[in-house]
């Protein structure tokens, strides 16, 4: 498991530095994802260890980002006094991304799907 | 005053001091989250983040802690995001192959789905008055929480609401992403699970992962996908338009 973890963490070492100097505008922990991706790629399959970090971090990656939600008690008047705004566009901005990608996906796949 | 303080204080103050509290604090607030969650049978509304959250929040107004001192304590756990996004090149590599024989319309529901996610959020919120520092939080709330807060970092946008933002957009995708897909006359799993996946991320995976596991490959494909390609167009886009 700790060779797994070096990895992911050199990747992520590596990406941070490329996004720091070379491409400002990209999360230094995505560039990271992407080079182990091409990593992956090349070597054709998942190291064992790398397989099982991965596997916890995905197990339980919603409790990584509760200590920053929990921000949102500084936010809380700003909030309330634009519960309704906010309302809105998180139920009106959901139901029409699914749809809209749900739609995407059906009409293309009609015309072109049926080839093997 | 002092030789009059009881030894439980001292304690308190030692332990209000270290990093364990906000640890404990966080851990077990998720756990019961996590404990409720499997209770109800895995109700999109009995989300994890959202009990632990809510406890966490309960918790710091009845110890009267500030904020920066619990964050200090979790930034532990706020440290491994970056690691964690790392490792979802994972399950995106596993996924690949099922993009094979459907690339378009799987891209275009990734490139639709991500561009109507931002602009009816922002045309929405603009339109019901909500202020720029509301609208900032909004625009990678489609994304996988751990690269939407990074990406909000990079758009001078708060993290903080971005998480809320994208945990919230997550509970309501899972919650009413049948009926809209229902609506929309969708009925093949993998469509489902796609669509599910590029407009609410991982609380909507698991989602399609409790329905039909089909759907929630694809969830998860979309998920990844939808968090790469928009960790590196929404920055640009934004900074170019502004």
């Amino acid at each position: 498991m700790i060779d797994g973890l070096v990895r992911i963490l050199v990747f992520q070492g590596i990406g941070e530095v490329i996004a720091k100097f070379a491409v400002p505008l990209v999360p230094g922990p995505v560039m990271g994802l992407v080079l182990l991706l091409a990593y992956l790629a090349w070597r054709g399959g998942v190291p064992d260890g790398v397989e099982l970090v991965s596997a916890a971090f995905m197990r339980y990656l919603g409790v990584l980002f509760v200590p920053a939600a929990v921000g949102v008690v500084l936010f809380w008047p700003h909030l309330q006094r634009q519960a309704l705004a906010i309302a809105i566009a998180l139920v009106g901005s959901v139901v029409a991304t699914v749809a809209v990608a749900a739609l995407a996906a059906k009409l293309l796949s009609r015309s072109g799907s049926d080839a093997p | 005053m002092r030789p009059d303080l009881p030894a439980i204080h001292e304690i308190w103050v030692y332990l209000s001091g270290s990093p364990l509290l906000a640890l404990i604090l966080t851990l077990a607030a998720y756990q019961i989250g996590v404990v409720i969650y499997e209770r109800t049978q895995l109700n999109p509304l009995a989300n994890p983040v959202l009990i632990a959250v809510t406890l966490i929040t309960l918790a710091l107004a009845a110890l009267d802690m500030p904020y920066a001192t619990y964050f200090e304590g979790a930034q532990f756990v706020h440290f491994l995001l970056g690691t964690a996004t790392v490792s979802l090149a994972v399950p995106i590599y596993k996924g690949l192959p099922s993009l094979r024989g459907r690339l378009l319309p799987l891209s275009a529901a990734l490139l639709g789905g991500g561009a109507t996610s931002i602009v009816s959020a922002v045309l929405l919120a603009r339109l019901f008055g909500a202020d720029e520092t509301i609208v900032g939080g909004l625009y990678a709330k489609s994304l996988t929480a751990p690269i939407a807060m990074g990406v909000a970092e990079r758009i001078d946008a708060s993290p903080t609401l971005t998480a809320v933002f994208t945990v919230s957009t997550g509970i309501l995708g899972a919650a009413l992403g049948r009926f809209v897909l229902d609506a929309v006359r969708c009925r093949e799993w993998w469509q489902r699970g796609f669509a599910i996946g590029v407009a609410a991320h991982g609380i909507g995976t698991s989602r399609a992962f409790s329905v039909h596991p089909e759907a929630g490959a694809y969830a998860g494909l979309a998920m990844g996908l939808h968090g790469v390609i928009g960790a590196i167009v929404i920055p640009w886009a934004v900074s170019t338009l502004r």
